[in-house]
Formats: C-alpha cells, sequence, structure tokens
C-alpha cells in the first residue's frame, strides 16, 4: 500500500489534475478560444509576414522570375534598397515618425495642461469644459482635416477657395493648406483629448496627502509641484505619451486628406495606395513596418514602466481631490483661454462643417446660397452628380443600416468573448492558459488599424481549408470589428469579473450549480453594467472606424465612415460633412448614454456585488 | 442522516507550500468541530476540500460513507453532489436575486418544484424570524439579516453537513454573541454535522464540541474545549488558546526533580522531566496567585503595568528578565513597581518538552506542590 501509494504520487497527482481540468467546461471555453484567437490573430501575422517573402499572383509583372508560391527575398530587396526604396519606404517612414511624435508631443502638452486646469486647480467651468474637450476625439478624425480643408484650401490644388481666402481676399500659403503642418496640428487637435483623459484619470487619482504633507513641511507649491507632484503623475505621463503616439503613427485617413493632394505620405497611406494599385507585398511591408514601431514602442515602454501600461489606460479616477491650486487673479483669464481652446478645437470645426451643408455651392458664404438640399432634397442632376440629400439617399441610409448592425454586433460579440476572457484570467490567473489568452487578446493593440486590415486582406482573400473566402462579406467586417476591440473587451470583462467575488460563483457551486448554470445565473448579471458600457464604447469605436475596413470593403459592405471617405475624395464636400455630422451625432449620443450608465441604477448594482 | 466526515492523510500543496501536510481526522455525526489556528494554518483549505472548492494532492475525503474524494482512486465528486451547505465568510448572498430567490436558488438547481420551493423558502424564512423580507434585496438588508440569509440558504438544502468559514466575523460584537447561540440551536435542531471555522479561540471555545487547533498545515491537538484549555498538547496549542497569553518560561531541569528558570533567579519543581534538559513551563494567568504578603514558598515580583478589565484584572509582573501575567478577580490595589509575591496554582502546570515542544505527562497523574524555590543566591529580594 505504502509502496504503491508513494512510486506514483507526483505522476498521479498531475495526471488527476490534468483530467480533472481537461474535462472542465472552463477549461473546454479557453481551449476554444484559443484556437479561435490563434486563428484571428497570430496566423494574420505569419500570413503577413509569409506573404512579403513569397511571390504573389500578380507578382509577374514586378519581375519575370516571379513563381507563385515560392519564397523570394525580392520584395524586401526592392523595398529596402531598390531604386523607388525612398518614395516608397524610407520618405513615408520618417514622415510618420515626425508628423506622429510632434503630434504626439503637441496632443500630450495641450492634453496635460487641460488636464491639470481640469482636475488640480480651482478654475470654474470644469464641469461642462471636461465634455467639450473630449469632442475632438469623439468625432471621426478626418472630420478635423474636412474642417481645416474647408478652412485653408488653397485653389493652387483645384477646387473651390477656403473661409481663409474668400475672408483675407488672398490664399494660404501652401504649407498651412497641405502637408506636414496641418497633419500634425489637425492630429493633435484629435488626439489630445486622449492623453487629456488618460492624464485626467492619474491626476485625479493623485492622492492630494502627498502634496499637502510636503506643504506641512514648508514647501513652496512649486517645488511641490516640481518634486512631488511631477514625479508621481510621471510613468502615467510617459504611459500616456507612448499611448498617444501608438495612436497617431498609425492614423490614416486624416494625413491621406491632407496630404495626398501634395504627394506627402506617411506609412498609412502608403500601405493604402500600394495595395490599391496591386503592389500587395510592398502594402505587406509598409504593414509590418507599422507594427514593428508600434510593438518596439509598446514594448519598450513596457520595460521602461515596468508593466504597467496598461493599467494607466485603464486608470478610473478614485476621486481624493483634496486641495486645489488657487489660480487667484489668473482664474477668469486662464479659465477664458481654456474656454476659447475649447471653442476653437471642439466646437468651431463642427459648426464649419455643418454649415457647409448647408450652402447650395460650396465656398460661396451668404444668404441666398443657403439649402438644405444636401439633407432633405431630392435627386438634381445638377448637384452633388445626381445624388439626393442625406434622408433620402439610399447609399447613406443603407450605409447607415450596416453602420449600426456592424457597430451592435462588433460590440455584443466583443463584449460577451472579453467577458469569458476576462473570466478566465481572473478565474485562473497564473494558469498558462489565462496568460496566453490575456497576451494574445492584447496583441491587437499592437496592430495599427490598417496594418490589422491588411493583415486580414492577406488571409482572407482564399478559402483556405474549412475557412471561405471572406473578403467582401459582412462577416468578415464583423471578425476585424470584434478582434480590434477586443484588447478593450478583454480589459473591461476582466475589471467587470474582478468586482464579483469568488464566493458568489462558490456558493452556487456547493449548491450544485453547473459552470454554465454560474455564469448565466451569477456572473452574466452581476457583470452586465461593465457589459454595456464596455459595449456602448466598443459601438462608438467601430461606428467611426475607417483605417480598419478601408481595406476591407466592397459597394455591398459599404459603411458611414467608407461613404463619407468617398465623399470627402471626390469633393462632394456637403453630403461628405452631412454624413461625418450624422456619425459625429450618433457616437456623441452613444458616449452620452455610457455616462449616463456610469451614473444610474445599473452602476449601484455594481457597487452591490463588490 | 448519516453524515460522518472521514479524512485520510489529507495533502495540498500550493506551489511550495504545503497547506494540508497528511492531515487525517474523524467528524463523528452530530458533532460541533471548530477548526481553529492562525491565519494560513491550513484550516480555510481543509474546509474547502471539504466542499469541493479545492481539490488536494493526496488522500481520500469520504462524507457520510460515500467517498467524495480520493487521489489514489481518481475520485473527486463536484460540489454540489456532496450534500454540504456552506456559510461564507462574506456571505456571499447573489446581490441581483431577492433575498427568496438566494434562498430557493439551490432548490431550483435541485429542480424541485415551484410550490415546493417556496413552501421551503417561507418555512426557513419563518424559522429565521425573517418571514416578509423575502422581498428584499441583500443589499437592503442589516449586516445581522444578511448572515441569517446565509444562514437559510443553507437549512433551505437540508444538507447533512454545514460547513462554515468564519460567518460570524463580519458582525459586530453584540450580534456575534446572539449568532452564536442560534448556530448552535440550529446546529442541533437539524441534527448535523457541522465544521466551523474560525480563528477567534472564543468562538472556538463557546462554540464547539471539539477543537481542532491546526498549524502549518498540521493537527496540533484534537480535543474538547476545556481540555484544549486546561492542557495544551504541546507549545504552540498552549501559546495560540488563551486571552491574555499563557506564561511559558523556558527552564532547565536539575537532577533533583527541580528547573531553574532561563532567564531568572529562582527553580520550580518539575517532576517527571528528565535532568538537564530543557523544558518550558507553562501556567496560565489565572493559575499565577499573587500576594501582598512575603510567604516562604512565594517569590517576589514587582508591578509592572495594572489592565483593569471589569470582573477581573490582569497584571503584568517583572522579576529581572522574567515577565509574568496574572489575571486578578479579586479587587487588590496595585500600584506601579509594588512589590507582590507570586505562587502559582500547582495542579494547573504543564512542563513542555524543550526540544519537541511536546507536553511531558504529569508523574503519576498528580503534579506534587508546586513551590518557588530561590536559586543559589538565596536572594528573596
Amino acid at each position: 500500500m505504502e509502496s504503491r501509494h508513494r512510486r506514483p504520487a507526483v505522476i498521479e497527482r498531475w495526471g488527476n489534475r490534468a483530467r480533472a481540468r481537461a474535462t472542465s467546461p472552463q477549461f473546454l471555453v479557453s481551449l476554444a478560444l484559443l484556437a479561435v484567437l490563434v486563428y484571428l490573430v497570430l496566423v494574420p501575422l505569419v500570413q503577413l509576414i509569409w506573404r512579403t517573402v513569397t511571390w504573389g499572383e500578380g507578382d509577374r509583372r514586378l519581375s519575370p522570375a516571379a513563381v507563385e508560391g515560392e519564397i523570394t527575398g525580392f520584395h524586401w530587396t526592392e523595398a529596402l534598397f531598390g531604386p523607388s526604396s525612398n518614395a516608397m519606404l524610407f520618405e513615408p517612414l520618417a514622415n510618420s515618425l515626425f508628423t506622429g511624435l510632434f503630434a504626439a508631443v503637441f496632443a500630450l502638452l495641450l492634453g496635460g495642461i487641460l488636464a491639470w486646469l481640469v482636475t488640480r486647480t480651482d478654475m470654474p467651468g470644469t464641469g461642462w469644459l471636461r465634455p467639450i474637450l473630449i469632442v475632438p476625439y469623439v468625432v471621426p478624425s478626418f472630420a478635423i482635416a474636412l474642417a481645416w480643408e474647408t478652412l485653408f484650401k488653397s485653389p493652387r490644388i483645384g477646387g473651390i477657395p477656403g473661409l481663409y481666402e474668400t475672408v483675407l481676399g488672398f490664399g494660404p500659403p501652401e504649407w498651412l493648406s497641405y502637408g506636414p503642418v496641418p497633419i500634425i496640428i489637425t492630429m493633435s487637435i484629435h488626439y489630445f483629448p486622449f492623453a487629456f483623459l488618460l492624464l485626467c484619470g492619474a491626476l485625479a487619482s493623485l492622492d492630494s496627502q502627498l502634496e499637502e504633507s510636503a506643504e506641512l513641511l514648508g514647501a513652496s507649491r512649486w517645488t511641490i509641484l516640481r518634486k512631488i507632484t511631477f514625479p508621481i503623475v510621471a510613468p502615467a505621463f510617459a504611459a500616456a505619451a507612448i499611448l498617444t503616439f501608438g495612436k497617431t503613427i498609425g492614423t490614416f485617413a486624416l494625413p491621406f486628406l491632407l496630404g495626398q493632394p501634395v504627394q506627402y505620405a506617411t506609412l498609412a497611406t502608403r500601405l493604402f495606395s500600394a495595395l490599391n494599385q496591386g503592389l500587395d507585398a510592398l502594402g505587406y511591408i509598409l504593414a509590418l513596418v507599422l507594427i514593428g514601431i508600434t510593438a518596439l514602442v509598446v514594448y519598450g515602454s513596457s520595460r521602461v514602466l515596468g508593466g504597467n501600461l496598461s493599467r494607466f489606460e485603464t486608470i478610473g479616477g478614485k476621486g481624493f481631490k483634496g486641495q486645489l491650486t488657487r489660480l487667484r487673479e489668473w482664474r477668469w483669464p486662464i479659465f477664458g483661454a481654456t474656454a476659447a481652446v475649447a471653442l476653437v478645437v471642439a466646437v468651431f470645426p463642427l459648426l464649419l462643417l455643418a454649415y457647409q451643408t448647408l450652402m447650395l455651392v460650396d465656398g460661396l458664404y451668404g444668404f441666398d446660397n443657403l439649402t438644405l438640399h444636401y439633407w432633405f432634397g431630392e435627386s438634381d442632376p445638377e448637384l452633388a452628380e445626381g445624388e439626393p440629400g442625406l434622408v433620402r439617399n439610399d447609399i447613406i441610409l443603407g450605409a447607415t443600416w450596416i453602420t449600426l448592425k456592424l457597430a451592435f454586433i462588433s460590440a455584443a460579440i466583443c463584449s460577451v468573448v472579453g467577458l469569458v476572457i476576462g473570466y478566465i484570467v481572473v478565474r485562473d490567473r497564473g494558469s498558462w492558459m489565462a496568460k496566453l489568452l490575456d497576451q494574445i487578446s492584447f496583441a491587437p493593440f499592437l496592430f495599427p488599424a490598417i496594418a490589422f486590415a491588411a493583415m486580414y486582406l492577406s488571409l482572407f482573400a482564399e478559402a483556405r481549408g474549412p475557412i471561405p473566402a471572406l473578403y467582401g462579406t459582412f462577416t468578415l467586417l464583423v471578425l476585424i470589428s470584434v478582434v480590434n476591440r477586443l484588447p478593450y473587451g478583454v480589459r473591461t470583462g476582466t475589471a467587470a469579473v474582478a468586482q464579483i467575488g469568488r464566493e458568489l460563483e462558490e456558493a452556487a457551486e456547493v449548491q450544485g450549480a453547473s459552470w454554465m448554470r454560474r455564469f448565466r445565473k451569477i456572473v452574466l448579471p452581476l457583470a452586465t453594467t461593465g457589459l454595456v458600457a464596455g459595449m456602448l464604447v466598443s459601438f462608438v469605436g467601430v461606428m467611426r472606424e475607417l483605417s480598419l475596413i478601408i481595406l476591407l470593403i466592397t459597394p455591398s459592405t459599404r459603411v458611414l465612415m467608407t461613404v463619407g471617405f468617398r465623399y470627402a475624395e471626390e469633393d462632394q464636400v456637403q453630403l461628405g460633412n452631412a454624413l461625418i455630422l450624422l456619425v459625429t451625432a450618433l457616437t456623441l449620443a452613444g458616449q452620452y448614454l455610457v455616462w449616463r450608465l456610469g451614473k444610474g441604477r445599473l452602476a449601484r448594482l455594481r457597487e452591490r456585488s463588490i | 442522516m448519516e453524515a460522518t466526515i472521514e479524512i485520510r492523510d489529507l495533502t495540498k500543496m500550493f506551489g511550495k507550500v504545503v497547506a494540508l501536510d497528511r492531515l487525517s481526522l474523524t467528524v463523528e455525526k452530530g458533532e460541533f468541530l471548530v477548526l481553529l489556528g492562525p491565519s494560513g494554518c491550513g484550516k480555510t483549505t481543509l474546509l474547502r476540500s471539504l466542499a469541493g472548492l479545492e481539490t488536494p494532492d493526496e488522500g481520500e475525503i469520504s462524507i457520510g460513507g460515500k467517498v467524495v474524494f480520493s487521489a489514489p482512486r481518481g475520485i473527486s465528486v463536484p460540489p454540489g453532489d456532496r450534500r454540504v451547505g456552506m456559510v461564507f465568510q462574506s456571505y456571499a448572498l447573489w446581490p441581483h436575486m431577492k433575498v427568496k430567490d438566494n434562498i430557493g436558488f439551490g432548490l431550483r438547481v435541485q429542480k424541485l418544484s415551484r410550490r415546493e420551493i417556496e413552501l421551503r423558502v417561507d418555512t426557513v424564512l419563518d424559522d429565521l424570524a425573517m418571514g416578509g423580507l423575502g422581498e428584499r434585496y441583500p443589499s437592503e438588508l442589516s449586516g445581522g439579516q444578511q448572515q441569517r440569509v446565509a444562514l437559510a440558504r443553507l437549512l433551505a438544502t437540508r444538507p447533512p453537513v454545514f460547513l462554515m468559514d468564519e460567518p460570524l466575523s463580519n458582525l459586530d460584537a453584540r450580534l456575534r454573541m446572539d449568532m452564536r447561540s442560534e448556530l448552535k440551536r440550529f446546529h442541533h435542531d437539524a441534527d448535523a454535522t457541522t465544521v466551523y471555522v474560525t480563528h477567534d479561540q472564543s468562538e472556538a471555545m463557546t462554540m464547539a464540541s471539539v477543537v481542532v487547533v491546526m498549524n502549518e498545515g498540521r493537527i496540533q491537538q484534537m480535543a474538547p474545549p476545556g481540555q484544549i484549555y486546561r492542557q495544551p498538547a504541546n507549545v504552540f496549542v498552549a501559546g495560540f488558546i488563551g486571552m491574555p497569553r499563557i506564561n511559558l518560561l523556558a527552564a532547565r531541569t536539575q537532577g533533583d526533580g527541580w528547573a531553574r528558570f532561563e532567564a531568572g533567579d529562582f527553580t520550580l519543581p518539575a517532576p517527571g522531566a528528565p535532568p538537564n534538559a530543557k523544558v518550558f513551563i507553562g501556567a496560565r494567568p489565572e493559575d499565577v496567585m499573587l500576594s501582598l504578603e512575603p510567604a516562604d514558598d512565594a517569590v517576589e515580583f514587582q508591578v509592572y503595568a495594572v489592565l483593569p478589565a471589569g470582573p477581573e484584572t490582569i497584571v503584568h509582573i517583572r522579576r529581572g528578565e522574567v515577565t509574568l501575567v496574572a489575571r486578578e478577580t479579586r479587587q487588590l490595589e496595585l500600584k506601579m513597581d509594588q512589590s507582590v509575591w507570586v505562587r502559582f496554582d500547582p495542579s494547573a502546570i504543564n512542563i513542555y518538552d524543550g526540544t519537541s515542544g511536546e507536553l511531558l505527562p504529569p508523574e503519576g497523574g498528580n503534579r506534587p506542590e508546586a513551590r518557588f524555590r530561590m536559586a543559589d543566591s538565596g536572594r528573596t529580594g
């Protein structure tokens, strides 16, 4: 008995554990999720890399030596050392870094100052300034670009003069109309609320007792700011910088609209045109370069910040506001300046776009030129190439329907999958399965949207085994939207599950409830608030997503953003703007709901479950 | 309902930490067994292993004659099929369900008819004097009421075994006292076998029919509460049980049946202990008798601090390096630094082996008169 028990004890222990685990529903669900994630996240990446080192279908026109499917170093050699490598790779790379870095710095400065003013000073009006300051980030990125164009359009590029010329009588210098300067400015405007939100969270959660104890020791305000406040917020600041840069570098639509007219390309826009020209391998190489940069930045930062990067992203202000800095006689002037900034960056662009939709002929600013045609008019061959107004426009209405459907389905799937993964990550903490799921589901965060789209384009263009060619289908849009939002979905799910005490489930387990029943009856209802909030955030995110799907869209699957982008490209200014305002309105409504949810009845339920 | 619990050679590791170390234990039917020990001693792990919420690495558990866990045989019955009920420290009431749904959950899992469920829930609510609270949500109840709902949830499914994980630790002191007697009552009325985890020794003493003191995954002593207190099986139990702590003094036996305190200048008889061995001498504070007058068999100490606590007064006294704690029920007027003379209640002294820490059996069952004898110097202070 003794020897029988002793010898295989370790093996037995292992065997029993393995058996118990392998048959648990949780493990089976984990395994299934892992398989799906590997296919949707890792395989596309591998496929993308593979395509850059093999000959593709149309590559015969690049080189007569091309044999489809065979391995070649041609694409990389060409991209890195070929005659057009400068134009194809290095210039866009330099431009991306240049605009991305500057935009991130400006966004961070503006966002940082505003965050400090709003959270740590006695500046008046913070209650209503805060939501307004977030608007530029809520609107689609190229809305800001379009407003800029409206303002600074230069007739030398063609088309109607902008407001600047109309008012002043002479055109703006070209560097102000197109190229790096407007790209940097508009990108800063679009992304500063992102930094603002991150830093507000960090600053609000800063325990003012830390500052107060320094004050008691006789430190001056300035010393406190320098020696206490800043070092404490520094990691959050660094994290915000990195995350913002990660966003700016991958932006597509904005640099496309403001750079294309003067042939100023970034990695993202060059990637787009390369794929449009059938230079697939080059496009994929550009995508890899983009992914490489983001991965490098995130990896480097997690080394610097000790892996706390993701913590800062969802950090919630646990209000311990304490003492606010007194601005004294500067209180009102600073408020005035802040309000002016809010007006210029958030309200004015939208007003300008709105006004433009009311102009019968673009560029003529006068009362007799006002019309509601682009909103309500019927088709008129004289105007907008016969396209009827927004509410009668079948393309727009169809796209609205598809957009809402896409956003809703993706958000719902993403939330539920995020919850399940979050559940495994929390409840199975420390197991290899949980770690793997956590990390793979975070990986899409590293893929700039357009590079991710390129990956899916290369993977789903043709049927593979049991998986049909999904290119051009609605399913593919849903898939990519879900996976793209998954890092956020998992974060939300993890937070939601972490709030549900383990004992709540064990109490049900002791009473004989199965895993499925526990998940349905205990976890799901208690996670509802977090789930719905996360869903709305995803909903809004998917709705205004352009670069993620622009490569994957076909006429039958057009969504609002791609239709809007096409109008913008074709200079159908009024319709394009009307459409952007529609998206903006939908997004703001979604944001409002998220905000209400944070304070509503459901939020109380969540508090109870803690 | 047959509900004996048998645990054999149970081992559970968390990484390299041994939570349960080949632990064996039998809980008789109808017993109220309390697992007591410092945090991290394995008591909660043991309870959770019984419930099936934790899977041990080795050993066997059977409940009511049915093997519910066996590592060698690869048996692990899921928690729901073990016919145990559990009350959690946090109560673990589902905040999104009404009280009656909380209580009825297990019955719905068992697929009882709607009417039967309603009937049982109402009965249990009435039994716990909570009729009319069924429609409330847990967050709308007081702490004490929540505790009762947790209990009601356990009672509703009528399990033969009650498992309780520090169920009273979240209640305020007064409510806790009331609930103790109620829990005892329900245990008795349900004719259940109860395993109850706590780190609060007074709770253990008041409620248990048998106390199991645990440390480092092992059972240190298993005995009725009185015996745990009067005859702690080893130094750990002696030190763990009792408030204020037992006086535990390191000493070395001499050849003559006396032991000399290592840090003091006096000796005490230590019969039965091997000569020239290290021992610990344990005396409860109430066994340290103070007198204001000198006596032959008493040794002089100085009052270090006086801590009155209502019916009794705790007195800390010192002599050189030796500090003793005494419990005085008489109304003595003691001042700081004043001299007192100390004797031990001879029958109450326990002597422990200095290396193993185990209780040395008293010689012939009866201890000789325990008196101080001054050490060689002969000083009387």
